[in-house]
């Protein structure tokens, strides 16, 4: 099967060099390209790409921004960020955002053809130390709970599988797993009826705005 | 108040985060010319090295120039790992520090414990970048010269200051020695080193202590006014 993927970045000889080399390889083609930040959600729309490697910063539009929009539309490809940043804000909010994965524009680009695939394959790649990270501190402010995870509460209370919630949300399954196991650590729950029991006293609304 | 009036102290916490601001400017011109160029170029070269399977020797020379602009490439992301501003005016001191631990953990595969206050809330600006780059000494140190394998950060507020403590497993030092011999490091110098982490304590009338030996780790604590 052939990886068709739509690559998004300002800097036009960064997505020149990106081209050719993933159209050299065999796995994979790249059915469209743009250095507008505010043209990637038609590009998106027109070619239904299975994965989408985002700039970080695209023009003035940073990517959880794009990824928002992205995830009101009907096709949600897999993102991979692509970044020269590797500090903890920058890896967060990828995470935060739904991103499935981020690469690095100061690693080598083959290392980027690796995360497509990874990414492909659903899994979410990311630096170990940032998942560690991400777990602490969300253990530690236990109250927040994001847009996302309320969303997946909902649907958890409603009785949906990590597979179903996948579907209707359109996100990768590992996505969810990640949504789910940090929402029950912030919750303080061991499992989905508990999960879903606390949903039903809390008052909340199931289902918030679309916004990761 | 004037410039004129400025008493010295005011002065230099100024041009501390004036320093910050010029560091965030050279990072973004590092992000916008040569990371982007170094990325293309290595798109292309990696293409190539592809095609020129039948040419042994050219093959090897462009594998060559991979490895040399990937080297490159890593020195630019430690550099702008190290200087680039975390955004100190926009987040809050919590977690600026653990950003900087997680890019920490990342660069190095070092594990650190960190241990936040959950009263710690915010502080000065000077104050801020103080504890950010004398963490970043600390951790930097530990993982240069200590060998450490395991560091552990903790960060209170107790009453009107700030303590912070970074305590290794690593080999130690004899940190009078060590002190002695930064104590003439000029800018010139190069790095910050233990000087620099005195320096930015006194600037803003905090205390700082050292304990290590060798063979038993080392501790360091900071404290600094919290406002």
């Amino acid at each position: 099967m052939t990886i068709r993927i739509c690559l998004a970045d300002d800097h036009a000889i960064v997505l020149e060099g990106l081209r050719a080399l993933v159209d050299g390889e065999p796995d994979m083609t790249v059915v469209g390209a743009t250095t507008d930040g505010d043209a990637v959600e038609a590009l998106v729309r027109r070619e239904s790409p299975d994965v989408l490697v985002l700039d970080y910063e695209l023009g003035g539009r940073r990517a959880p921004e794009v990824i928002q929009t992205l995830r009101q539309g009907e096709q949600v490809p897999r993102i991979l960020i692509l970044t020269a940043y590797h500090d903890g804000e920058t890896i967060r909010s990828a995470l935060e955002s739904g991103a499935e994965g981020l690469a690095l524009k100061t690693a080598s680009p083959q290392q980027t053809l690796s995360a497509i695939r990874q990414v492909m394959a659903g899994q979410l790649v990311f630096p170990q130390a940032a998942r560690r990270w991400l777990e602490a501190r969300q253990a530690s402010r236990s109250d927040e709970v994001t847009a996302r995870e309320r969303e997946v509460w909902g649907l958890i209370a409603e009785g949906l599988t990590n597979v179903q919630i996948a579907e209707r949300l359109a996100l990768s399954e590992n996505t969810v797993k990640f949504h789910v196991q940090h929402l029950f650590q912030k919750l303080g729950v061991k499992n989905r009826t508990e999960a879903a029991l606390r949903h039903a006293t809390s008052g909340r609304v199931p289902r918030g705005p679309t916004t990761g | 108040m004037t410039t004129a009036e400025e008493s010295p102290g005011t002065a230099s916490l100024r041009l501390l985060a004036a320093g910050e601001r010029e560091l965030q400017r050279i990072v973004l011109d590092m992000h916008d010319g040569p990371v982007q160029d170094l990325f293309a170029a290595m798109s292309h070269l990696q293409l190539l090295e592809r095609e020129l399977a039948a040419q042994p020797e050219a093959q090897r020379r462009t594998q060559q120039s991979i490895h040399l602009l990937e080297r490159a490439l890593g020195e630019i992301r430690t550099l702008i790992g190290v200087f680039r501003p975390p955004g100190f005016e926009r987040r809050d001191l919590g977690a600026i520090l653990e950003g900087l631990v997680v890019q920490h953990e990342a660069l190095t595969d070092q594990s650190v414990d960190l241990t936040l206050d959950p009263a710690l809330g915010d502080c000065p600006l000077p104050t801020k970048i103080a504890l950010y780059r004398i963490l970043q000494e600390a951790l930097a140190n530990s993982h240069r010269h200590a060998a450490a394998t395991r560091q552990t950060v903790t960060v209170e507020r107790t009453g009107a200051q700030f303590a912070l403590t970074v305590s290794d497993d690593g080999r130690g030092f004899e940190s009078r020695r060590v002190l002695a011999a930064e104590a003439d490091v000029g800018v010139e110098g190069g790095h910050f080193g233990l000087r620099g982490i005195q320096d930015r304590v006194g600037m803003l009338g905090g205390t700082f202590t050292i304990e290590s030996a060798p063979g038993r780790g080392t501790t360091l604590r900071v404290t600094l006014p919290a406002a």
